[in-house]
């Protein structure tokens, strides 16, 4: 089959980029440096993994480092490849370019959780010598969302190198996903809220249940969300379950309409 | 059937029409020459087959099907050597023979392909180590996966060596052997006559000669050049040989003459020079060559004279005396 052609393809090349391992590897030093400093140094053994995991760990690094793993794994692929030629190559085989673009995001969305399953392997080994007990079910369920918000950006930069026809669009592109999702969303999103509260006013939300469906549009917000559940046994449950839900959504639209509306772009385009 | 079949196509661009008004049918097994200077518009036109450049207006017909419509059908039973193109520098040749062989769901042997292009012993190397050459080689492999019915090849002559072109025109008369439909762009005739049966001169994006490699010949044919080391050849000399019957043109620069003539001229040629009190030092014949046909149709105004097969050696550029013709 075509599309698993290229994401097999592509999973290849991305293990074997040098870029992608330089990063996880600071992540996985980081993570580990971190677990290890801020170690419980008491006997409270429930503090261990989960409080580690959704205060320190969670908020300080995954959710700055890892979205920038999948907008470097993402936001050159299918740019790149249309630079250097090798895109030629490609479909001189008998690809559509909608495999091409859905391809990539498989193929080096799997090789970004790969990674990030490699990089949580170091801090997990400093958690079970630390004098604490480690959880490795909670630590297991926490990497799989981190790697999943990692997807998550693969796939919005993998939208945005389709629709990009030059290099200094597709590094652009990349930049602003970055800082957009990452550093500016809640200011932007809070500022947008207030401009538009007339509107807001007629909506039959209120703004601030507006407010809190913004904050989970973000992936980054969403996973945290769903991981901080998780972490406290209250996954799809409790007071936050319709949240959840909606990050969950936010989730699954994050990862298909940005390469479809990129596939737009790149299936009209000559190349 | 018809393998390749282009009608009325033109591809505008925002800057420049690349190709225009392009009619052009390659039948089955045939082993097409597609001819033309760079920029001439061949790699566009070899776009438009591939449906990565989408025309402006005109139909294009693969294999008997619409491109735009059936594009991954058509590839999967089509090879593509393309122009221009780059490697994946991370992956090994035999990787990338691998993903060929997936891609269109056959089943060859990616090291007997790699051997078949000359690249035994190289397969587990990245192909980013490779050369120029073995690229060329290395897409060639993936282009030959599956047997296909129609060959593409872009240059496929780029950046190899003597010995390599004459491999891959072993190749491509192999493949035409199986039955198997080649389509393949040059700017350099000489790759070309020794295997096509047809090949087509494209100039400024139109077709501006199609034949076959014979009929160019005989279209240049029936004349000769004769090139004379003639020391004191004057006006008066030239002007005697000229009026010859048989010499249509004489061309002199310094000491040199270059007299286009019948074949059966050329003694009379020789003694008016000798009867005139020139000292013939030496002189030889040649055929005016494909090559002459080509740079005229390329660079010259055959094409605009008469729009088809001229009907004598045509003119030639400047820098070209051979085929000169000074007077007629």
């Amino acid at each position: 089959m075509s599309l698993a052609a290229i994401a097999r393809k592509d999973f290849q090349e991305t293990v074997r980029s040098r870029g992608m391992i330089a990063l996880v590897a600071l992540f996985s030093l980081l993570v580990a440096a971190f677990a290890y400093a801020v170690r419980p140094t008491g006997g409270n053994e429930q503090f261990a993994t989960e409080v580690l995991l959704s205060v320190f760990i969670g908020p300080v690094l995954v959710t700055t480092l890892v979205p920038l793993v999948g907008v470097v794994v993402g936001y050159n692929a299918v740019s790149g490849e249309r630079e250097s030629g090798s895109l030629k190559l490609l479909l001189s085989l008998p690809h559509s370019r909608a495999d091409v673009v859905f391809g990539k995001v498989v193929g080096r969305g799997a090789a970004l959780a790969l990674a990030v399953f490699a990089g949580f392997l170091l801090p997990a080994l400093v958690l079970m010598v630390a004098p604490v007990v480690f959880n490795a079910g909670a630590f297991l369920g926490y990497t799989v969302f981190a790697a999943a918000l990692g997807v998550v950006f693969v796939a919005i930069s993998v939208g945005c190198s389709a629709a990009s026809s030059t290099q200094r669009r597709t590094l652009i592109g990349g930049v602003a996903i970055y800082v957009l999702f990452v550093i500016l969303w809640s200011t932007l999103t809070g500022r947008l809220v207030g401009a538009a509260s007339p509107l807001v006013d007629a909506l039959p939300v209120s703004a601030t249940q507006l407010r809190v469906f913004l904050q989970v549009s973000n992936p980054t917000t969403a996973v945290e969300a769903l991981s901080n559940a998780f972490l406290g046994q209250q996954l799809f449950s409790g007071e936050t379950a319709n949240q959840q839900l909606s990050a969950a959504a936010m989730l699954v639209f994050w990862t298909l309409a940005p390469p479809l509306a990129g596939l737009l772009k790149f299936d009209a385009d000559d190349l | 059937m018809t393998a390749i079949e282009l009608r009325s196509v033109t591809k505008a661009f925002a800057d420049v029409t690349a190709v225009h008004d392009l009619d052009l049918t390659v039948e089955d097994g045939e082993v097409y020459g597609f001819l033309g200077p760079n920029g001439a518009g061949k790699s566009t036109t070899i776009d438009m087959l591939l449906d990565l450049v989408r025309p402006t207006t005109g139909t294009v017909r693969v294999l008997g099907a619409d491109v735009a419509a059936d594009g991954v059908e058509i590839r999967r039973r089509t090879g593509v050597l393309p122009d221009g193109f780059s490697v994946y520098n991370r992956l090994s040749g035999r990787k990338h023979v691998e993903f060929a062989v997936e891609s269109k769901d056959a089943d060859d042997d990616p090291d007997a392909l790699l051997d078949r292009v000359g690249l035994d012993g190289d397969g587990d190397r990245s192909a980013g180590e490779y050369s120029k050459g073995m690229r060329q080689r290395l897409a060639l492999a993936m282009a030959l996966v599956g047997d296909p019915d129609l060959l593409i090849l872009d240059e496929p002559s780029s950046g190899l060596d003597p010995a390599g072109a004459k491999e891959m025109r072993e190749i491509v008369r192999t493949e035409a052997d199986r039955g198997a439909t080649v389509f393949f762009s040059s700017h350099l005739l000489g790759q070309v006559d020794a295997v096509c049966d047809r090949v087509g001169i494209l100039r400024d994006g139109e077709l501006v000669a199609e034949d076959s490699v014979e009929g160019l010949r005989e279209a240049v044919g029936g004349e000769e050049t004769l090139e004379v080391a003639a020391a004191g050849a004057d006006d008066d000399a030239v002007a005697a040989v000229r009026a010859l019957a048989g010499v249509s043109g004489v061309t002199r620069d310094g000491d040199d003459l270059v007299v286009n003539c019948a074949s059966d001229a050329k003694t009379d040629v020789i003694a008016a020079l000798e009867d005139a009190g020139v000292a013939v030092d030496d002189f030889h014949t040649r055929e005016a060559s494909l090559e002459d046909l080509f740079l005229a149709y390329t660079e010259g105004d055959a094409a605009e004279r008469d729009g088809g097969v001229p009907d004598s050696a045509p003119d030639a550029a400047d820098d070209d005396p051979v085929t000169e013709e000074v007077d007629r």
